[in-house]
């Protein structure tokens, strides 16, 4: 059986490997010249600069991508963030604990998890409710986990997800950043005979009992995995779909000579638009030849005038601290930081038994790379 | 030539030009005049935004 994947994304890699290990012949078609999609790095002036992600994955090693690389014999080591979160908030800083919370706030919280199925309402409906410190950290939590806002998504999908931070906890730190998991896939793929065909773009797709790929060459498979999302793999069919809504966000990129954040967790950033920085380097020195802090935001506006905020708030928060910008990086429409925003993801099927899409439009209930390890299972399901 | 359309400012081609040809804010700028058309950054672009003729 034959099975091609459109995209070298982590979505289409992960599949590819498990696919490839049970036995199916696989190709991996790849329309640009390196692999790993928004989950990889390029050096620049001695920074592992990421494609998209910040070297972080959700749940570390506990979580469905942790698991599924330990299942798939993947060569990597992700180290733990410890602490897991800290809090900035009026320029102080606190550790990530439960017991910031108000009660009040947190039974809130319990009470409307128990009334989701009768009564959903809007997070920010609920942020509202709350105290002003825990609808800011709700709204941080959500720009820097996510990159969506409290109106975005409704209270009920946060269930799950919430479950899943109780269940794996927080978040890690791959040694070798991001690409190393992509290139322990690709060892991996390749073991099993599989081929990841670079600068090599599907064109167009011909559905029936087997797919035709249009590419450099024209080819048949029994199975085709997208990790381009549901518009794109539509538009490869000749098919309309508009009704995926993307994330959005802006990450920077920035050199400082001492460390500012000091251990390898999330600094949350609370009441600005940034919503959270880390400092990848103090799990891997080698991922920067000084010091490499990320930091991200959310965006819904202006993408220049939401960059000038966003500068303006990093010169306030590293005051005193001599940094250096190494990239500003902007992310949307079609290379977005989400294909679909966390919730409104709508499976892996599609109208063609054999055509099954993975990646971050079609995520499993998990935040980011972790529910994308979650979806590519369920979208194997069948298969494997 | 250089025309840039649909850019969304990912840097991708900042990141690769060796000639240090490209800034970019918010969507990316080519400085012509440090520009040797090597084409490395239309490779890179994940929304084929750069047209270089
Ligand atoms: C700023 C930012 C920060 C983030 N931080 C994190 C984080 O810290 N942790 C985390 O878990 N997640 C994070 N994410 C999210 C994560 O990076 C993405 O969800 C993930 O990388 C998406 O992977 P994917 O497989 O869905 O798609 P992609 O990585 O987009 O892969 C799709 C691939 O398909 C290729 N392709 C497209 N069209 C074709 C075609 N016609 N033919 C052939 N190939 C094609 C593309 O070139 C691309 O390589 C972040 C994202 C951004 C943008
Ligand atoms: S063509 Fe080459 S030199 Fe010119 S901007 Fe692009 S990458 Fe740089
Ligand atoms: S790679 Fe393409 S989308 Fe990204 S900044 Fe350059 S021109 Fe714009």
């Amino acid at each position: 059986m034959r099975v091609a994947v459109i995209g070298s994304g982590i979505g289409g890699l992960l599949s590819a490997n498990l696919l490839a290990e049970s036995g199916y012949y696989v190709e991996v078609y790849e329309k640009l010249p390196f692999i790993g999609g928004r989950f990889t790095s390029i050096n620049y002036k001695g920074y592992e600069v990421s494609t998209g992600a910040l070297h972080m994955i959700p749940h570390g090693n506990r979580g469905p991508l942790g698991k599924l690389l330990k299942r798939l014999n993947a060569n990597v080591e992700i180290v733990d963030s410890k602490p897991e979160g800290e809090i900035y908030y009026n320029g102080e800083r606190v550790k990530l604990k439960k017991s910031l919370f108000p009660r009040k706030t947190l039974f809130k919280f319990y009470i409307n998890v128990l009334l989701s199925k009768i009564n959903d309402k809007s997070l920010l409906e609920f942020s509202k409710s709350i105290d002003e410190f825990s609808s800011k950290f709700l709204r941080s939590f959500l720009g820097w986990s996510f990159s969506i806002f409290p109106e975005d998504i409704s209270f009920s999908k946060i269930i799950p997800i919430y479950k899943q931070i109780l269940t794996y906890r927080g978040p890690g730190i791959p040694i070798g950043g991001c690409k190393a998991i992509i290139n322990a896939l690709k060892e991996n793929i390749e073991s099993f005979d599989g081929k990841i065909l670079i600068k090599t773009r599907v064109k167009a797709l011909k559905p029936g009992e087997q797919i035709r790929i249009f590419s450099n060459h024209v080819k048949d498979y029994d199975i085709v995995v997208s990790d381009i999302g549901r518009k794109l793999t539509y538009k490869l069919l000749g098919m309309e779909y508009e009704s995926e809504v993307e994330s959005r966000g802006i990450k920077y990129t920035i050199a400082l000579n001492e460390s500012f954040i000091e251990h390898t967790g999330v600094l949350f950033i609370l009441g600005k638009n940034i919503a959270g920085m880390n400092e990848v380097t103090n799990a891997d020195p080698n991922l920067g030849k000084r010091v490499m802090l990320q930091v991200h935001q959310p965006m819904r506006g202006d993408v220049k005038a939401e960059i000038e905020i966003g500068l303006r708030e990093i010169r306030e928060i590293l005051k005193g601290y001599k940094y250096e910008i190494i990239s500003i990086q902007s992310y949307y429409n079609d290379w977005p930081v989400n294909r679909v925003k966390t919730g409104l993801d709508i499976g892996n099927k599609t109208q063609f038994p054999n055509l099954v899409i993975v990646g971050d439009g079609a995520k499993g209930e998990d935040i980011e790379v972790d529910g994308i390890a979650l979806g590519v299972m369920k979208a194997l399901e069948g298969f494997i | 030539m250089i025309e840039i359309k649909g850019c969304v400012g990912c840097s991708l081609c900042m990141l690769v030009c060796k000639f240090n040809a490209i800034r970019v804010f918010g969507e990316a700028k080519i400085d012509e005049e440090k520009c040797v058309k090597c084409m490395r950054c239309v490779d890179y672009c994940p929304v084929d935004a750069v047209n270089i003729a």
